[in-house]
């Protein structure tokens, strides 16, 4: 390895970059411009609005309806209305006539309505309704300014009272609490910025590489520039490590100038509302920390795009590719908002987690340093992996030169207009709306009952009535294809050691994430059921296995089926993991979707998904029925959860059986 | 030097099966020597080129540049070997000087050195006029100049031009050709390719006619005219094809 040479293609990079006006535009020129004009546009219009609301007026009508007319009550209610009166614009009115149709008009903006009652001492007490909208801005003002002059008038009528009866006021006030708040103003200000700026920045630096990647390595396929650089004296490596500098100084760029941009835009508009700036300074120190802390994030997003960007064939699907990227980098920089997660020793391993835990201590100001080079550490691990995958690809010469038309291209004859990843979308999110209102009535009302029916009415017929409407064999789209004995014969242990990984994955991320109460009643509702195993077994794992593989191995993959032999398995399970609508089951029903993609595609037969989906579920049927009995304690601990251990064999099992189910299929890629 | 022996290149098709693109071809190329590899479209002269130039590897075979094995010794090649392929991309942003220099720079060239041959190239290529102008303002011929010139630029003892002159106009091309002749000249050794008969009549050494990925033939075109008593490199091409085919079918009614 030569690093000259890598800081040779680094630098005519950059050079190229900035010589390109859309990349100068988007990195540079577009931040520099729009917070400024967004901060100080915004904070013009609020000042404006803000000042016109103050000086509004308003008409208020006033009314009585009392019912002891003594002398004192007239007195109080006439020192309100006097009291009222007196605020600056606002015109106080006696009830008008058709005052109801006024108010409704907007004509009046609230009522003042004095009335009396009794209290428990028999004694007549005051009651000043406000009837006002609260739905606006005016109706909130107006109230506002209502209640604090009746509450001045409140103190007031006290005050003579007392005085009256030759009270000091101070008896009333025994004690006095003093608050001293210990925060600093960098901490209050670190707290503000903790749960939002490391959300901006993984944002900002994802969309600061992916501005790049795309276009270093399969933009270079396309323009044919690449076989220029292969063929000189460099080294795969040198290239690699060149382009990568290329993306982590981007992405870097990108961060930096964008944040710049946006903190001179918050101060100026601060300094412009005349707010108090005192405790808004942007702690500098953290800030330093933060920069540090982002480049291993660089590094790792600036790596993975360039694996993407090697793999793909041309730009457009090298975006392609970038996007599901993109999105899971974000939900995972989302933890940064929730309020009870801070970062610790295991959550310093999960990337992206990590960084945006760790930039919120940073901010609030209490990080350590073991968190600091855990997370570093842990991030570099990742990215020596996806560079020794990009360098890799680089030596395949299949993947360095696919061309156009090539790759596991799969055609349904005349009909593929439709099969196309839109209508897939689409069909989906129908789907989903359906199940997420029909199906959650029918499952309050009658849980056992609503299961079935959601399974068969909306993930089952719709398909098959969809298919019959198109005129499609439904055997061919649905791959309901027989399967071998001897692919069957391997699903089982398959089935029963991923399973038993997934789960033990599921509840590493319940000790991370503990699930909510209310949670976990909802989930486990089916299992405290009065029904029998059987029952549970037909309504958990039979009829679900079938109808959803049909739905998505069967129906849904194949709108997807025109790129990769591996995009629509893993699209498929991504709007698998979306159906469960369960954000804490979402990782481990990918990779279940994942693995029942696979075994579809590869067998050519959703048979055997439907078989292993069914046994999966099956097992979750077995651990919550038998989970107390003995027999099963040796797996099993607090009667639900699998013991740790078992993973290890599981690992074990899965990878000889998926070794023999390879060895026993041959991949349809090309042949469908 | 090239030398090139029972090489073998397969590509996996669409349904899985797998052809022959380059099939057992043999021949090789001294320096002091203009070595054409004559063929029609699809017949195998770029990825011949290509496993010479270590971008691909060889199925089976072998293959040595400047006496550098292309699959165990590949940096050596790259070192010893000028390679310009068929249809080159160029980095748009960048002007031919710095577009040229940046490949000096990967190649370990000195600098003075690529100063040093950017002059010399451009005046024989005639490429002054052009060099600080950005590329993407170039015509054809002018960027395959360039092209000429990026591949070169560390004056390697052996070039390999993937159809040099293919869709440039006659001055153009004809600058190209003496250009190529000039490296001959100066002891290099040239492997380059066409289907255009004219092209390598005039500056080949010798030819290797490729078909199918197979060799049909290869000699001098002297030697060519005499064993076929055609004179028209075409006609000698057609009749070698012609004979190739012969071959095939009586083999085939022998079995
Ligand atoms: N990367 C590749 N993948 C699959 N097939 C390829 C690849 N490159 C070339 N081929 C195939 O190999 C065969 C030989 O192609 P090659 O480019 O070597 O021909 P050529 O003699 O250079 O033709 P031309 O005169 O058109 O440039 C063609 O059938 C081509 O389709
Ligand atoms: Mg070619």
């Amino acid at each position: 390895m030569n690093f000259k040479k890598a800081i040779v293609i680094y630098k005519k990079e950059m050079l190229e970059l900035f010589r390109d006006k859309r990349t100068l535009f988007t990195t540079i020129i577009l931040p520099v411009i729009l917070y400024p004009l967004l901060f100080v546009g915004f904070s013009a219009i609020m000042s404006r609005q803000v000042d016109v609301l103050e000086k509004r007026g308003a008409t208020i009508a006033f009314q009585d309806s009392l019912s002891f007319r003594t002398p004192e009550t007239l007195a109080i209610r006439d020192s309100i209305y006097e009291d009222l009166k007196k605020i600056e614009n606002f015109s106080i009115i006696p009830a008008p006539p058709a005052m109801e149709k006024l108010y409704q008009e907007g004509e009046i903006d609230a009522i003042v309505t004095v009335k009396d009652s009794l209290n428990v001492l028999q004694e007549p007490v005051l009651i000043v309704s406000i009837r006002y909208d609260g739905s606006g801005e005016k109706g909130m003002m107006v109230y506002h300014k209502l209640e604090n002059r009746l509450l001045e008038t409140s103190q007031k009528i006290t005050a003579q009272r007392l005085e009256a009866l030759h009270i000091d006021q101070q008896t009333l006030k025994p004690l006095e609490i003093k608050p001293i708040d210990t925060s600093t103003a960098e901490k209050k200000m670190g707290s503000v910025l903790g749960a939002m700026l490391p959300y901006l920045m993984i944002l900002l630096l994802i969309t600061g590489a992916s501005v790049v990647a795309a276009d270093l390595v399969a933009g270079e396929k396309e323009r044919q520039t690449l076989e220029t650089l292969l063929v000189s004296s460099v080294s795969r490596g040198e290239i690699v490590l060149g382009k990568y500098l290329t993306i982590v100084t981007m992405a870097m760029v990108n961060v930096v100038i964008n944040l710049v941009s946006i903190s001179f835009s918050i101060q100026y508009m601060l300094s412009q509302t005349g707010l108090d700036l005192e405790g808004i300074q942007m702690p500098i120190n953290s800030f330093l920390i933060l920069l540090l802390a982002m480049i291993p994030l660089a590094t790792l997003f600036a790596a993975i795009l360039l694996s993407i960007s090697t793999f793909s064939r041309n730009m457009k699907e090298a975006r392609t590719y970038e996007q599901p990227i993109m999105i899971i980098a974000m939900l995972l920089g989302m933890v940064s908002f929730l309020p009870t997660i801070e970062i610790n020793n295991v959550l310093a391993l999960a990337p992206i987690i990590n960084i945006a835990l760790l930039f919120k201590a940073v901010l609030i100001g209490n990080y350590q340093l073991s968190h600091l080079l855990l997370t570093i550490g842990s991030t570099l691990v990742l990215d020596v992996i996806a560079i020794w995958i990009t360098v890799k690809l680089f030596n395949t010469e299949s993947v360095l030169f696919r061309t156009q038309e090539e790759g596991g291209k799969i055609k349904i004859k005349n009909k593929r207009t439709f099969f196309s990843p839109f209508y897939g979308i689409v069909y989906f999110c129908l789907a989903l709306v359906a199940l997420y209102y029909l199906g959650g009535k029918w499952q309050t009302a009658d849980l056992v009952n609503g299961l079935i029916q959601s399974e068969l009415i909306l993930i089952l017929f719709p398909v098959l009535i969809v298919l019959r409407l198109g005129k499609y064999k439904p055997a061919e789209i649905l791959r309901l294809n027989p399967p071998k004995a001897k692919e069957l014969a391997i699903i089982p242990f398959i089935a029963i050691s991923a399973s038993t990984i997934v789960s033990i994955i599921a509840q590493v991320i319940n000790h991370i994430f503990p699930f909510p109460q209310e949670y976990i009643e909802a989930m486990s509702r089916i299992f405290t059921q009065d029904i029998s195993f059987w029952e549970l077994f037909i309504v958990i794992a039979l009829i679900p296995g079938i109808c959803e593989e049909i739905l998505f191995r069967g129906f849904l993959m194949r709108f997807f089926e025109q790129k990769h032999f591996w995009y629509p398995i893993i699209t498929t399970a991504i709007l698998f993991a979306v159906f469960h609508l369960d954000p804490f089951r979402f990782l481990p029903v990918l990779l279940l979707g994942i693995l029942l993609g696979y075994l579809a595609m590869r067998t050519g037969s959703i048979v055997n998904s439907m078989f292993f989906h069914i046994i999966n579920n099956t097992l979750a049927v077995v651990i919550t029925t038998f989970g107390e009995q003995n027999w099963m304690k040796i797996f099993i601990q607090d009667g639900e959860n699998l013991k740790y251990w078992v993973i290890l064999p599981a690992i074990f099992i899965f990878i000889i059986s998926m070794k023999v189910f390879n060895k026993i299929t041959v991949s349809k890629e090309v042949q469908l | 030097m090239i030398k090139v022996q029972s090489l073998v290149k397969e590509f996996i098709q669409k349904d899985g099966t797998s052809f022959r693109a380059v099939d057992e071809v043999t021949f090789d190329a001294s320096n002091n020597e203009i070595v054409c590899l004559l063929g029609v479209n699809g017949a195998g002269k770029t990825t011949t080129m290509r496993i010479l130039s270590t971008i691909f590897k060889p199925d089976s075979g072998k293959a040595e540049v400047e006496g550098y094995d292309v699959v165990t010794e590949a940096d050596k090649v790259r070192e010893n070997l000028g390679f310009l392929s068929g249809d080159t991309g160029l980095y748009q942003r960048l002007t031919p000087r710095e577009f040229i220099t940046y490949f000096g720079r990967l190649y370990g060239v000195p600098e003075g050195m690529i100063e040093h041959r950017i002059r010399e190239m451009s005046e024989i290529l005639d490429m002054n006029e052009f060099l600080d102008k950005k590329i993407e303002f170039l015509s054809s011929g002018m960027k395959q100049k360039v092209s000429i010139a990026r591949s070169i630029i560390h004056n390697p003892p052996v070039m390999i031009f993937d159809e040099p002159t293919a869709g440039l106009d006659i001055l153009t091309s004809r600058n190209i050709v003496s250009f190529i002749r000039d490296c001959r000249n100066q002891g290099k050794c040239v492997l380059f390719s066409t289907h255009i008969m004219r092209e390598a009549e005039r500056l080949a050494d010798r030819i290797v006619m490729i078909h199918k990925g197979r060799v049909l033939k290869q000699g001098s075109l002297v030697e060519m005219r005499e064993e076929t008593n055609l004179s028209d490199l075409d006609d000698i091409f057609i009749y070698y094809i012609n004979q190739a085919n012969g071959e095939l079918k009586v083999a085939a009614n022998e079995f």
